[in-house]
């Protein structure tokens, strides 16, 4: 039966291949068998997504304390104008991000306000899949624009780490057939053993089962597996030192930053990486200049400006961008904290960034320009942000934008400029 | 291809799939079909599987795989007899299981217990964080903890009941089903309303018929919340709720315009306009959509966004009574839009209110389109990742021969050549569910009521019931096979054989007798955990592996973490 066996699926493959499909496994093999350790250039655009799960409040994010409704709808949680960390004399930075101002003089830190989808839904289980599926409204989207994005550029696929959540699973917006590599904790990365003879032996043990015994998609995933092992064996994370003065925060998020720092560093050829910041759903006592958001933001914040320390030069070739599902209501509630709104604000921060700039159209706070009569109203939809990143950042073709985002016709005069061309 | 090649032909004997013949439809092809069977009989020899391979084939598609011992005795019983009581689960005794499941508490709560304890867990939760001033909360109380583990439970559950239950196909038909009317544990009210929706809604339709599942699953509290029809309502209805906040501050009179002071009107408005604004407004396509994209008809289905439309709007009104506290399915007179609709070309006159909602879910449920797109579902599941069209027009015939009686059209599918081509054995990749109960089940390993198993299954990827979009998991190896997660299976094999993962027993040297020497060692896991599939590259490589292990204890774990970990088990 082995043999049989073998055989048939060999010719399922390349009978399937004559029909005009492309069977994935057989791509991936190619690419495998053609690309074993390829040194990759370390001038390769990489997009770093962060997203704000629980809808961040946008409005005491990236403050405008040039508005006098902020102050008069929030008069408990409203960050004081004498505390904010003024950007442009309307907008400012909360006073706990005070960290990214130095990137904001750099010109390499944009905001995009006002931000948030078409769809109205003020479900955080809607919202975010519709962020990440990139279709608002369509719930049977089965794969993530991340993903969509590496399906469509084949070129890089032949490093496992191209595509990389930070995580126990692999977020929806990186989920589909495009290879992509949740990984939970760097360092316990690959076959696990108490010693490490033991796990060598493993590792090499399963390599030649795999290797003579494997077909199809489990032989070319299996050959990125141990090639994968074998890289992070030579970029070695427990030894890595982040640059001198990168004061990474402790926790979840400090931690994503740091590993993919350190494989951008390493060159394995990450292009698009993924981590989730949750807290951001502040219902209750959000805090103003202190408190409860603040104390989020200032992981972000801190979080943000050590990865760009940290990458140093290497920042010229990597955007990060924020995301949440939506914003919140511009009034506070009974709480002293706020409900979910509408839209929200977003940063993109990077060496391609045309920075120093707060993007988008501001709608006001004034009731008659709300959303709903009581949200930040959306003027800019994420969509035309994120295929402006895949665009003028990733060099996907302003052909494959529409495969990436069905359904929506990205148009370069919507995009809110975040990127230099 | 019109008309299909004649496929193999089992001639197996006893205990063994039947004698098949693909149907030609015609007479004029009587023939055709005299000529090809008489050719087969004389060239089937390749196709042909042994007794034992078909027991295997059977039990790795149909169950989810084989215990030790079992291949041998479903090949003795013989495979279609074996299939025969699967079909028909109710008669097979599942004491142990039962015995087992009084373990699991989850199964004592209704969704009204559940809810009262969500929302117990979440006012203590909001007070705790009021109390410190909107500090991280750290606090654990027994209620968190008692929700916690009946959440875990109720994962933990699933697997279990598919590792040890006798009536392993019906087990398979629920994971099946669960996924084609997928929910989601983590939405909202779908945190107390999923146990109930597995238990209620799908387990006693799983082996039924299709409509019977399909108005069931239309009727759950899990799938109206999770779809969000529970909110959707005829456009410019207002409910009686929000018809009483506007008059209550007038007591039921006319406003009176010489009262003194005037009761102020913008607060009046804004009570008014709070009650309103939570209300639902205009219908909500959610449910009408994936009814038709995902569960009858199918994308392809030749269905308009008009379509959809009507669907949704024959569907408002079906709500939840109470959905926070666990409540029942409810119609609700006032949001049904009661004017003339059009779906897929049928008429539905005004003046109708739930009965034209039941009306549409049996017109969906018996569309040849419906019965295209579930077959081919089946069919990818049981036989094929790309399934071949013989197969899914053998399913087609059998459902509407039986009227969407689903035991009638799994009974057509394994039935059929295609089921049993040998391109098709050992042709789909396990998914993790399937990977961590077969791996328990060829070790005999006991799972305990700790939802460490279940863990397992969400960290290769399949957290249950937690699949966000409605399409479910999916059946394509390409979701399934990936760098990180084949590590992810080879660290879960070494951990179950040696014993070390955690929330399972195993003996693991159980089956294995005393064998010592690396060749025995390795002769013996073909054997009792591979069935005998073990290829010469496996057999070389563990033996070499296994010769300088002194320790046959030892050499018997590395063996069996091996194998499971290995690419043979990863197939079905």
């Amino acid at each position: 039966m082995a043999i049989s066996r073998r055989v048939f699926v060999k010719a399922g493959g390349l009978a399937l291949f004559s029909l005009g499909l492309d069977p994935l496994f057989l791509a991936r093999a190619a690419y495998a068998a053609t690309n074993r350790l390829a040194v990759y250039p370390s001038s390769r655009p990489i997009l770093v997504c962060l997203f704000q799960r629980g809808a961040v409040d946008g409005l005491n994010m990236i403050v405008p304390h040039g508005d006098p409704s902020y102050y008069s709808e929030r008069p408990r949680i409203a960050v004081p104008a004498s505390d904010v960390v003024d950007l442009d004399g309307h907008f400012g930075l909360h006073p706990r991000l005070a960290a990214l101002k130095p990137l904001w003089d750099a010109k390499s830190l944009a905001i995009v306000h006002a931000i948030g989808s078409p769809n109205s839904t003020r479900s955080h289980f809607d919202a975010q899949d519709y962020m990440e599926s990139g279709t608002p409204g369509v719930k049977a989207t089965p794969d993530g624009w991340l993903n969509r994005y590496c399906q469509h550029d084949r070129e890089h696929q032949d490093t496992p780490f191209r595509a990389v959540a930070f995580g126990p699973q692999l977020p929806r917006i990186l989920a589909g057939t495009a290879p992509a590599l949740a990984i939970d904790d760097l360092q316990a990365f690959g076959l696990r053993a108490p010693q490490p003879a033991a796990r060598d032996r493993l590792t090499r043990a399963f390599e030649e089962l795999y290797a003579g015994s494997a077909t199809g998609l489990l032989s070319s995933s299996s050959q990125e597996a141990f090639e994968a092992v074998q890289t992070l064996r030579r970029v070695d994370p427990t030894q890595y030192q982040p640059a001198e003065g990168s004061d990474y925060p402790r926790g979840k998020l400090g931690k994503a930053m740091l590993e993919i720092a350190q494989l951008i560093k390493a060159d394995v050829g990450v292009q698009v990486a993924f981590a989730d910041v949750t807290g951001w759903d502040t219902h209750v006592n959000q805090g103003a200049g202190e408190g409860q958001l603040a104390a989020r933001l200032a992981e972000l914040g801190q979080a943000l400006a050590a990865f760009t320390h940290d990458l140093g030069e290497r920042m010229r070739d990597v955007v990060v961008l924020t995301m949440s599902e939506f914003g919140r209501t511009i009034r506070e509630n009974g709480n002293s904290g706020t409900d979910h709104g509408h839209a929200t604000a977003m940063l993109v921060l990077g060496g391609p960034v045309r920075g120093g700039r707060i993007l988008g159209r501001w709608p006001g706070l004034d009731p008659a320009d709300r959303f709903e009569g009581r949200d930040l109203a959306v003027t800019t939809d994420f969509r035309d942000l994120f295929a402006e990143l895949l665009a003028r950042h990733m060099g996907a073709p302003p052909g494959g934008l529409d495969a990436i985002f069905p359904g929506f016709t990205p148009d370069p005069t919507r995009f809110p400029g975040a990127i230099s061309v | 291809m019109k008309y299909r090649i004649l496929g193999c032909l089992l001639l197996l004997g006893i205990g063994s799939p039947p004698m098949t013949a693909r149907r030609v439809v015609g007479a004029q092809h009587a023939a055709l079909l005299h000529m090809t069977v008489t050719s087969l009989r004389d060239t089937s020899s390749p196709s042909a599987l042994s007794p034992r391979d078909s027991a295997l084939h059977a039990l790795n598609r149909l169950a989810y795989g084989p215990r030790p011992g079992e291949v041998d005795r479903v090949a003795a019983e013989g495979v279609m007899h074996w299939i025969d009581r699967q079909l028909t689960p109710g008669k097979i005794d599942d004491g142990a299981l039962a015995r087992r499941e009084r373990d699991f508490r989850i199964l004592d709560y209704d969704r009204g217990d559940l809810a009262g304890m969500y929302a117990e867990v979440q006012r203590e939760r909001r007070e705790r964080k009021l109390a410190a001033n909107g500090a991280a909360d750290t606090v654990v109380t027994p209620r968190d903890q008692t929700a916690r583990r009946l959440a875990g439970q109720f994962q933990e559950l699933a697997v279990v009941r598919a590792a040890l239950s006798e009536r392993q196909l019906y087990e398979v038909m629920v994971d099946f089903w669960t996924n084609h009317f997928n929910v989601y544990f983590g939405k909202g009210a779908d945190r107390f309303l999923t146990p109930d929706y597995i238990e209620r809604t799908i387990r006693p339709n799983a082996m039924g018929h299709f409509e019977d599942l399909l108005i069931a699953t239309a009727e759950s509290p899990a799938m109206l919340f999770y779809l969000d029809n529970w909110e959707s309502v005829a456009p410019g209805a207002v409910p009686p709720a929000a018809m009483r906040v506007r008059a209550r501050p007038l007591f039921g009179r006319r406003p009176n315009p010489f009262r003194f002071p005037p009761r102020d009107p913008e607060q009046q408005d804004s009570m008014r306009q709070r009650a309103l604004q939570r209300a639902p407004q205009g219908i909500n396509e959610n449910y009408a959509r994936e009814l038709l994209e995902l569960h009858t008809v199918g994308v392809d289905g030749g269905y308009t966004q008009q379509d959809v439309i009507a669907v949704a709007r024959i569907l408002t009104g079906w709500s939840i009574k109470r959905p926070q506290q666990g409540g029942d399915f409810e119609f609700h007179d006032w949001a049904h839009d009661g004017g003339e609709k059009q779906v897929l070309g049928a008429q539905f006159p005004e003046g109708h209110g739930r009965d034209e909602g039941i009306r549409l879910l049996k017109m969906l449920a018996s569309l040849p389109a419906t019965m295209h797109h579930v077959s081919w579902k089946l069919c990818q599941r049981f036989v094929s990742d790309d399934p071949p069209d013989g197969c899914v027009d053998d399913a087609v015939a059998a459902w509407k021969r039986s009227n969407g009686d689903i035991r009638e059209v799994l009974r057509a599918i394994v039935s059929g050549p295609d089921f049993w081509a040998p391109r098709n054995i050992r042709a789909k990749v396990k998914t993790p569910l399937e990977f961590v109960v077969s791996a328990v089940r060829a070790v005999a390993a006991d799972p305990d009521t700790t939802p460490r198993l279940a863990q397992v299954v969400a960290r290769l990827g399949e957290p249950l019931f937690q699949h966000v979009a409605p399409d479910g998991y999916p059946e394509m190896e390409a979701a399934w096979v990936n760098s990180g997660a084949l590590l992810d299976r080879m660290n879960a094999a070494v951990a179950l054989a040696a014993g070390k993962l955690p929330g399972v027993t195993v003996s693991a040297d159980s089956g294995l007798g005393a064998a010592a020497s690396p060749d025995d060692i390795v002769a013996v896991v073909d054997r009792e955990i591979l069935d005998g599939t073990m290829s010469e590259n496996t057999k070389r490589v563990i033996t070499r592996q296994l010769a300088d292990i002194t320790d046959p204890g030892q050499a018997r774990v590395l063996a069996i973490g091996l194998a499971l970990g290995g690419p043979e088990f990863q197939r079905q």
